[in-house]
């Protein structure tokens, strides 16, 4: 060690742009302090510091991103070049940390039972220890910290400005969700199966991720989004090198986001997660996953877009038309609504295939709106229980709404959402993204979608018509109440009343964030 | 074709037989082993692109750290040890066309990417130095750095959610440290769960005694 001690002296301090990176750094730090709380605070007060600890934090980092966007014109390069602040950016950055605090709600949750997450993870599904530790009532609080640490990693990963950083941040976001897909309360097998699922492919992927970016760096000699950007404008682009690279860059990122050939994650993860972390995944992950897509295919590829383009066709005909025909044959309300949700990947792929502002604005919105959606539907879900749990098979809803009609009421109009019906902000969104792909010429895209909705919606209005049209059963599930996730809810069904009743402030907002699309 | 050359075409060709055994070899210990040399070879072809401190770095971290885990994972498991004819998987031969076939496809693209590259080592001493690493690592990427810290201790915390049995407030130790009254409600459901925890506690050494000496009669 003595020789780099000795040569430390050499190496000028790095300019970090701390004010720029503190939404970041507060949710990182809020993590940190929960891993604290969990050494140090006795036991029986764990679970209330850790969720003050965690929504001070989300709070906190929106509040600042808030003060970004509203500060000076936000166009910069921060920490290096690692990391641009720009208003897409910030825009995603927001949206995420407003969706992981509706999750967190339900995270918290613990009127139903103790919590949605297991009482101890490391007990054997079924054996006599984990019997013990569900009477002692003893509860997982570690999963404050991991949630925030996946949340930190989804604050960088859409703000990376080079692949090394957003590998880094691929990874910070994922792993602790690959562990807490695992620590289900209900069906704990199912959970871990799940677990190990999302575990293996995803490391997978991210092996494509890394070969992609060696792959870049060999072609560009830079692995900084603008450099690859120039290395293409200068070099032209049918190097086999560029080609290979962006392909597999491609394997990796549209696995994350959930788009068709690499779906098959999607609804067993989906199914087998506790529903409060699926809400999470549904809405902070997704948004996440595509603010990577956009900001790989608008700075980094933006000159390649003549090659890339009949690719991302593919893939996004492909997972609407896939998401939206598998879903009809679904039973379980978890893996339907895993199904609408690779659906709407792809309706996200049309609006960046656009490759104009537009098509930046309206993915932006349709992030929002989708987001504020699928965590309400979710909510709904964790509250329609029958004595095992959550009443996950669609069987179970049927009548519903003769005798819950307030709750199957609110669950039909996230569907309706959806499925894009007018005067909900699925409509809005959809309309903003088809709007934006005819502008850049992509027709038959739009028909793809616009047919894809249409099956789409065949499912959707199947549940509305099982919840409302039929005889309910003797042994229904019951709808239990609780402050936190009625909120959760509320917000929910709120946003997307008003993003499809008066969609114009948002909108506004979207486009003014896209106006001066990625900083590079 | 200079000296240089030729080093690194054998050390490749040690790497990628070594690799092909850590596969196709029957007993579980040889393929870690196996996987020492792929991972040497490797970090001498780093030395011989004077990428000195990557080479160091290949050889603690993979041939220390990661093989020696296995090692370690293999011991503890109880996993067999010598021959074993199931190590086999009834997919292999789809594997294999898997495995060739992107090994064609990255070769084809790196060779044709970089048919005409060539780089004089001597143009390039020093620059995978320690010193040139930390100047870069320290300025450049050091928000991936930090955010790579941030990632080891999630994954310790995730470790030890799902490996630490003891943790559960089972054991007898809560009462220790907290002597004043319970505050939470649920005080008497507690108490027989930790009471039960206890005699739990007491039985388990004995168990796993049991179960140890059974292993042993087996294998005699």
């Amino acid at each position: 060690m003595t020789p780099v001690y000795m040569a430390a002296g050499d190496i000028p301090t790095p300019h970090i742009e701390y004010g720029r990176l503190a939404p970041v750094l507060i949710v990182l730090g809020a993590a940190c302090v929960g891993v604290l709380v969990e050494a140090l605070a006795p036991r029986a007060q764990r679970y209330g510091l850790q969720v003050l600890v965690s929504v001070v934090g989300l709070v906190a980092a929106f509040a600042w991103t808030i003060a970004l966007g509203i500060g000076d014109q936000p166009h910069h390069v921060a920490a290096m070049g690692a990391v641009g602040v720009d208003g897409p950016t910030l825009f995603i950055q927001g949206t995420i940390l407003v969706l992981a605090l509706m999750s967190m709600l339900l995270i918290a949750e613990r009127r139903h039972e103790d919590s949605p997450f297991t009482a101890q993870a490391s007990t054997v599904p079924g054996s006599p220890e984990e019997r013990e530790s569900l009477v002692a009532g003893l509860v997982q609080t570690e999963i404050y910290p991991l949630v925030l640490f996946a949340v930190g990693g989804m604050l960088i990963f859409p703000a990376a400005n080079d692949l090394l950083t957003m590998f880094v941040a691929l990874e910070v976001m994922s792993l602790p969700l690959y562990l807490l897909c695992g620590l289900a309360r209900r069906r704990r097998l199912l959970s871990q199966e799940a677990a190990v699922k999302y575990f293996l492919l995803g490391a997978f992927s991210s092996a494509f991720f890394l070969y992609g970016t060696a792959m870049l760096y060999g072609f560009a000699g830079s692995v900084r989004l603008s450099e690859i950007a120039a290395a293409i404008s200068k070099q032209g682009g049918d190097e086999p090198l560029l080609l290979a690279g962006v392909a597999l860059l491609s394997v990796g990122l549209l696995f994350k986001m959930g788009a068709a050939p690499f779906q098959a994650w999607k609804p067993d993860v989906y199914q087998g997660a506790p529903t409060a972390l699926t809400a999470l995944m549904a809405s902070c992950t997704l948004v996440a996953a595509v603010g990577g897509v956009l900001r790989v295919f608008y700075v980094g590829l933006e000159t390649l877009r003549w090659d890339w383009r009949p690719m991302m066709w593919a893939v996004a005909i492909l997972t609407m038309l896939v998401g939206a025909i598998v879903a009809i044959t679904q039973t379980d309300v978890k893996r339907m609504l895993a199904y609408s949700s690779i659906a709407h990947g792809g309706f996200l792929l049309t609006g960046v295939i656009a490759t104009n502002k537009a098509g930046l604005s309206s993915t932006l919105f349709y992030l929002a709106a989708y987001g504020f959606t699928t965590v309400g539907a979710f909510a709904v879900i964790t509250m329609v229980r029958d004595a095992g749990g959550e009443a996950g098979h669609l069987s179970r809803w049927a009548g519903l709404g003769k005798r819950q009609p307030l709750v199957a009421g609110t669950f039909a109009f996230f569907l309706l959402a959806f499925a894009g019906i007018p005067l909900t902000s699925g409509f809005t969104g959809k309309f903003a993204v088809f709007q934006a792909a005819m502008a850049g010429g992509a027709m038959p895209l739009v028909i793809v979608g616009v047919v894809s909705s249409a099956i789409a919606a065949f499912f959707y209005v199947r549940v509305i018509v099982l919840m409302f049209f039929s005889e309910p059963l003797a042994d229904g599930p019951t709808v239990s109440f609780s402050p936190a996730t009625a909120t959760a809810v509320a917000v929910g069904a709120f946003v997307t009343l008003v993003l499809g009743v008066i969609p114009a402030p948002a909108l506004h907002l979207a486009q003014s964030a896209a106006n001066q699309l990625f900083v590079r | 074709m200079t000296a240089a050359d030729l080093v690194i075409v054998l050390l490749g060709v040690v790497a990628v037989g070594a690799g092909v055994l850590v596969v196709a070899t029957r007993q579980l210990v040889h393929a870690a082993l196996w996987l020492v040399v792929s991972f040497g070879a490797l970090a001498g072809s780093y030395l011989v692109l004077t990428a000195e401190f990557v080479a160091w770095v290949q050889v603690l971290i993979y041939v220390g750290a990661v093989v020696v885990l296995l090692l370690f994972g293999i011991m503890l498991t109880r996993a067999p040890i010598g021959r074993s004819e199931d190590l086999d998987s009834g997919n292999r031969i789809v594997a294999l066309v898997v495995a060739v076939a992107t090994a064609g496809v990255l070769v084809t693209t790196l060779v044709r990417g970089f048919r005409s590259a060539y780089v004089p080592i001597k143009d390039r001493v020093g620059s995978g130095s320690s010193h040139t690493l930390g100047g870069s690592l320290f300025q450049t990427w050091v928000l991936p750095f930090e955010a790579l810290s941030v990632l080891l201790l999630a994954a310790l915390i995730g470790a030890i959610v799902l490996s630490r049995t003891d943790i559960g407030g089972a054991g007898p130790e809560p009462e220790e440290e907290e002597p004043e009254p319970r505050r939470r409600p649920a005080a008497p459901r507690g108490t027989v769960a930790r009471r039960l925890g206890t005699a739990r506690r007491r039985a388990t050494p004995d168990d796993e005694d049991t179960i140890v000496l059974s292993r042993v009669d087996e294998e005699i």
